[in-house]
């Protein structure tokens, strides 16, 4: 793991970030006590989908996104929906838009909760994964477990099928859940907001290390609520631009050692972060006040600049995303939605749209061009985790330096738990066994 | 009870697909008390597997053998754990991941892993975006797909 260098420096090289060797890694170059180098290596863009997506009718988008991520499917779909929608000149109901928000919902809290979890709450136990953690702390793990089923059940409730959600389509849904079928599910939801409420007790009482970051934070914020399936783009700086110029206001750099692509922002050619820190930051005031209440009760305050607090801030997204499932199966049960479409029309015509939505791990943004008859001349998709691969850098920079005298597992160790700080999405990668077969 | 079968795999990521391209023939034999379903979320076999027996699970494997080569892995809970180091580098030493073993370890450590679980690995070759099943794996499909065919007739649980 560690090669000494004829310089005197070391150079640590973890190989086996992802599930497929060599496509993540991480590389912490030491000249003496400093860091010289950090290159990561996490992330593969969906370019393959880029170009699968072009000459393909516009109804598409949906579907094939959907298969990006097995984690965040209902992300890729909700803002392919609005960006197939804006280019072709069509508005959604509110009730349209208010479904996606609940079957958002149910995402947030599968993925929120296998996060908090299963992923990142062993670094502040001391263990070394979740295995291990479940032999001392079986309730934290079974408390992980259960919101994740409630927001799978979720999401099977209203998109059909929780992995690819088959009843989105462009315009909304191929139909409703009935009011009776949310109904039955209240208890459920209730379960899971008294189980968010206690995870937000569980991680509050973690160790957090000092660490402030620097960078600009971006996301999206609504006209009302937190941000979940839309809104315009606002920024830790004071700017705030559409969901339209995103474009224009982003820009994606070709890093040498990595085939993602680095984002920022064009007005400072600095890096920036989305995600849950952002969000919060940006929208603290827009929590409910259950929300609020348990994040003032965890310690935070209306920012947070720590990616290490990152987990409680999801805990309290995981608070958020019942109370507000909650809310709106109320008001579907109670006739409000009675008699609407599940879907308008959207007509082909030629132009180019833009849509955005918050993914679990930070700000999703697609734009399509089409032509005429609806067919896709072009497709862009700038997923959080690209966005934020520079600052993930920028933070291992700063911090490696400080644990420069550390051994190589504990350092890899730490380096590990910051990257997990961003939730990273390498799951878009591929899961296999990897298998030791013994012989004697 | 019902057999369950589950196909994990990503179908865009080449051979990462064979999973649920198996469960998918699978599927389409029609075999009467069995549960077809692909996931993508090992995780989530926790819950997925409560309440089945037996419980079959086909995925792409990595050992070093020759690609398309067909593994049948018996890890249910009269079975040794499997070894740490099947699951440390797709499960714990990673920063996002969540590996098959991985979810077999946490089951078995929560007491929740079936009494019979029987995992067909076919071995993969290339996990590349866009990619069909090279061919060796392709081959190695029907073999596959009889071998689970074998377990739900056979697998009686215990």
């Amino acid at each position: 793991m560690t090669h000494k260098l004829t310089d005197g420096g070391r150079v640590l090289k973890v190989g086996t970030l992802a599930r497929v060797e060599g496509e993540g890694a991480m590389r912490i170059a030491f000249e003496g006590g400093d860091v010289s180098d950090v290159q990561l290596r996490i992330y593969e863009p969906p370019r393959f989908y880029e170009a699968f997506l072009r000459g393909r009718a516009h109804t598409e988008p949906p579907d094939i996104t959907a298969r990006i991520c097995g984690i965040c499917p209902v992300a890729y779909q909700t803002s392919a929906c609005w960006a197939v929608e804006d280019a072709c000149g069509v508005a959604v109901t509110e009730q349209i838009r208010l479904m996606r928000r609940l079957l958002y919902c149910g995402e947030w809290i599968e993925s929120h909760a296998l996060h908090v979890f299963l992923l990142h709450a062993p670094d502040f136990l001391g263990y070394d994964g979740a295995i291990e953690m479940a032999a001392d702390h079986a309730d934290v793990v079974e408390l992980g477990l259960r919101l994740k089923k409630a927001g799978n059940a979720l999401m099977e409730l209203v998109g059909g099928r929780a992995v690819h959600p088959v009843n989105v389509r462009v315009g909304g849904f191929y139909r409703f859940p009935a009011a009776a079928e949310l109904g039955a599910f209240r208890p459920i939801l209730a379960q899971a907001l008294d189980d968010a409420l206690a995870a937000v007790a569980v991680v509050a009482g973690f160790d957090f290390p000092d660490f402030e970051q620097p960078h600009e934070y971006l996301s999206l914020r609504a006209e009302e609520g937190y941000p979940i399936e839309t809104g315009s783009v606002v920024t830790s700086a004071g700017r705030s631009f559409p969901v339209g110029e995103f474009a224009e206001r982003i820009e994606e750099v070709h890093v040498p050692h990595s085939n993602a692509l680095h984002s920022r922002l064009v007005a400072t050619g600095a890096p920036y972060v989305v995600g849950p820190l952002a969000r919060y930051t940006l929208n603290s005031d827009r929590l409910s006040a259950p929300a609020r209440d348990a994040a003032r009760a965890a310690g935070l305050g209306e920012t947070c600049r720590n990616p290490f607090r990152s987990i409680v801030v999801r805990a309290v997204e995981l608070v958020e995303a019942c109370h507000e499932a909650l809310r709106i199966v109320d008001l579907w049960s109670e006739g409000w939605a009675d008699r609407s479409d599940p879907a308008v029309p959207v007509p082909p015509r030629a132009g180019e749209g833009y849509g955005a939505s918050e993914a679990p791990r930070g700000t999703l943004f697609h734009r399509y061009v089409l032509d005429a008859d609806g067919i896709i001349r072009d497709a862009q998709i700038v997923p959080p985790t690209s966005q934020n691969q520079a600052s993930i850098e920028a933070d291992l920079r700063a911090m490696a330096t400080q644990w420069a005298a550390l051994d190589d597992h504990a350092l890899q160790h730490r380096c590990e738990h910051a990257v997990r700080n961003y939730d990273p999405c390498i799951s878009c990668a591929t899961h296999f066994l990897d298998l030791t077969v013994e012989r004697s | 009870m019902t057999a369950l079968v589950v196909g994990l795999g990503h179908a865009d990521r080449g051979d990462d697909g064979v999973g649920v391209v198996v469960a998918r023939r699978v599927a389409e034999l029609d075999l009467p008390d069995v549960v077809v379903v692909d996931h993508h979320d090992p995780t989530a076999l926790i819950d997925l597997w409560a309440g089945h027996a037996p419980v079959v699970v086909v995925d792409a494997v990595r050992s070093g053998a020759p690609p398309g080569r067909v593994h049948r892995l018996v890890v249910g809970t009269n079975e040794p754990a499997l070894p740490a180091a099947s699951w440390e580098a797709s499960g714990r030493g990673s920063t996002h991941g969540f590996g098959l073993a991985a979810a077999v370890a946490l089951a078995r450590a929560l007491h929740r892993l079936p009494e019979r679980l029987v995992v067909i690995g076919v071995e993969a070759a290339s996990y590349r975006h866009g990619e069909p099943l090279s061919a060796a794996v392709a081959e190695a499909v029907p073999e596959a797909v009889e071998l689970v065919r074998e377990e739900v007739r056979n697998g009686v649980p215990g």
